[in-house]
C-alpha cells in the first residue's frame, strides 16, 4: 500500500505537548471570542428590541383610549358624515387598492 | 545524483482537504469577482450567488471536518507558518531567488527552510486567517444578516471582500510557484511523495530536525 511508497515520514512528535495545549488552546479560543461577540452583539439588539416593545404596551396602559372604536374623533366622523363602519362612503373614502410598484425596481 | 528515497510529505488527509479546497475555492474566488464587479444581468447574477454559496457550504464543511479531524495537523500548521527567524527575513530579502532564477536564471544563495518557506508561510497566515473570516462572515452575510445589527452586518461585507480580493489575488501567485515547484506539485496532487534529496535542497531544517527514517 501506501507506506511501502515512501521510506522516510514526518516525525509524529513534532509538536510537544506543552506546545500542543498552549497552540490548541489558542486557536479554540481565536474561535471562539469572535462567536462570543457576535452573539453579544445579537442578543443587544434583541434586548433593545425587546426595550422598545415593553415600551410601548407601557404607553398604550397609560392611555385613556385604547381601541379605534372607542376613540372620540373616529366615531363622530361615522355619525356625522361616513355613516356606519365599511358602509359605501367610508369604503370609498377610506380603503385604497393594491397597486404594483415593483415593475422598474426589477428591470 | 538522485537517490530512490522518497519521503511522505503531505498525508492522505491534507491531500484530501486540499483537493476539496480546489473544488471550493476557485469557483468562490471567480463568483466572488463577479459578484464584485457585476457585469450581468439579474438572472446570471442569481445564478452566480447560489454557485458561490454552494461552493462555501463545501468549502465550509471541509475546513470543520479538518479542524475536528485533523486537529493535530492544524496546530501543526500554525506552529510553522508563526515559527518566525531571521532566516525569514533574509528570505524575504532575496524573496527566495525566484526573480534571480526566473528573469536571470542566476542561481542566488537562500537561507535555510523548514517545511514551509517564509513566502509559503506568509501565505499560510493569510490563508488561515483569511480563510476564516471569510467563512464566518459569508455566513453571517448569507444566513443571519437580518439577526445581526445592521452595522455589524456592513462590518462583515467589508471584511468579507478586503480578505477575498486578497486571498483571489494570491491565488494565481499559489498556482504559478505550486506548479513551478513541480515535484512538491505532484506530492500534493497525486501520491503525496517528495524525492529525499529534493527535499534536502529546498527544505534542508525540514528534513534535518522533523523528518525520521519509517522503519526505526
Amino acid at each position: 500500500m501506501e507506506n511501502k511508497q515512501y521510506d522516510y515520514v514526518e516525525n509524529p512528535f513534532n509538536v510537544t505537548r506543552r506546545q500542543f495545549m498552549t497552540i490548541g488552546g489558542l486557536i479554540v479560543a481565536l474561535m471562539v471570542l469572535p462567536s462570543l461577540w457576535v452573539r453579544s452583539l445579537v442578543s443587544n439588539r434583541n434586548r433593545y428590541i425587546l426595550a422598545r416593545t415593553k415600551g410601548l404596551y407601557r404607553d398604550d396602559e397609560k392611555a385613556k383610549i385604547r381601541v379605534s372604536h372607542a376613540n372620540r374623533a373616529v366615531a363622530g366622523y361615522y355619525r356625522d358624515f361616513g355613516g356606519k363602519p365599511l358602509g359605501e362612503l367610508s369604503e370609498a373614502l377610506l380603503h385604497t387598492k393594491y397597486i404594483n410598484r415593483t415593475h422598474g425596481l426589477t428591470g | 545524483m538522485c537517490s530512490e528515497k522518497m519521503i511522505l510529505k503531505h498525508p492522505m488527509s491534507v491531500r484530501i482537504f486540499h483537493y476539496l479546497l480546489i473544488v471550493s475555492f476557485l469557483p468562490l474566488a471567480v463568483t466572488g469577482l463577479i459578484l464584485y464587479f457585476k457585469p450581468f444581468s439579474g438572472e446570471s447574477m442569481n445564478l452566480t450567488m447560489q454557485i458561490h454559496v454552494l461552493a462555501g457550504v463545501l468549502l465550509t464543511l471541509d475546513a470543520v471536518a479538518f479542524f475536528l479531524i485533523g486537529f493535530e495537523r492544524v496546530v501543526l500548521f500554525v506552529k510553522r507558518v508563526f515559527t518566525i527567524s531571521v532566516n525569514d527575513v533574509k528570505w524575504f530579502a532575496v524573496l527566495g531567488g525566484y526573480p534571480q532564477k526566473l528573469l536571470l536564471r542566476k542561481k542566488v544563495p537562500v537561507p535555510p527552510m523548514g517545511k514551509y518557506n517564509s513566502g509559503q508561510k506568509l501565505f499560510g497566515i493569510c490563508v488561515l486567517i483569511g480563510g476564516t473570516l471569510l467563512v464566518g462572515t459569508g455566513w453571517i452575510l448569507w444566513a443571519f444578516p437580518h439577526n445581526t445589527p445592521r452595522e455589524t452586518v456592513a462590518l462583515m461585507g467589508t471584511l468579507h471582500t478586503v480578505f477575498g480580493i486578497l486571498l483571489t489575488i494570491f491565488l494565481p501567485v499559489h498556482l504559478f510557484l505550486g506548479i513551478y515547484m513541480f515535484d512538491d506539485f505532484k506530492a500534493m496532487i497525486l501520491h503525496g511523495r517528495i524525492p529525499y534529496d529534493e527535499a534536502r535542497e529546498q527544505s534542508p531544517l525540514w528534513v534535518e530536525k522533523e523528518v525520521i527514517p519509517l522503519n526505526k
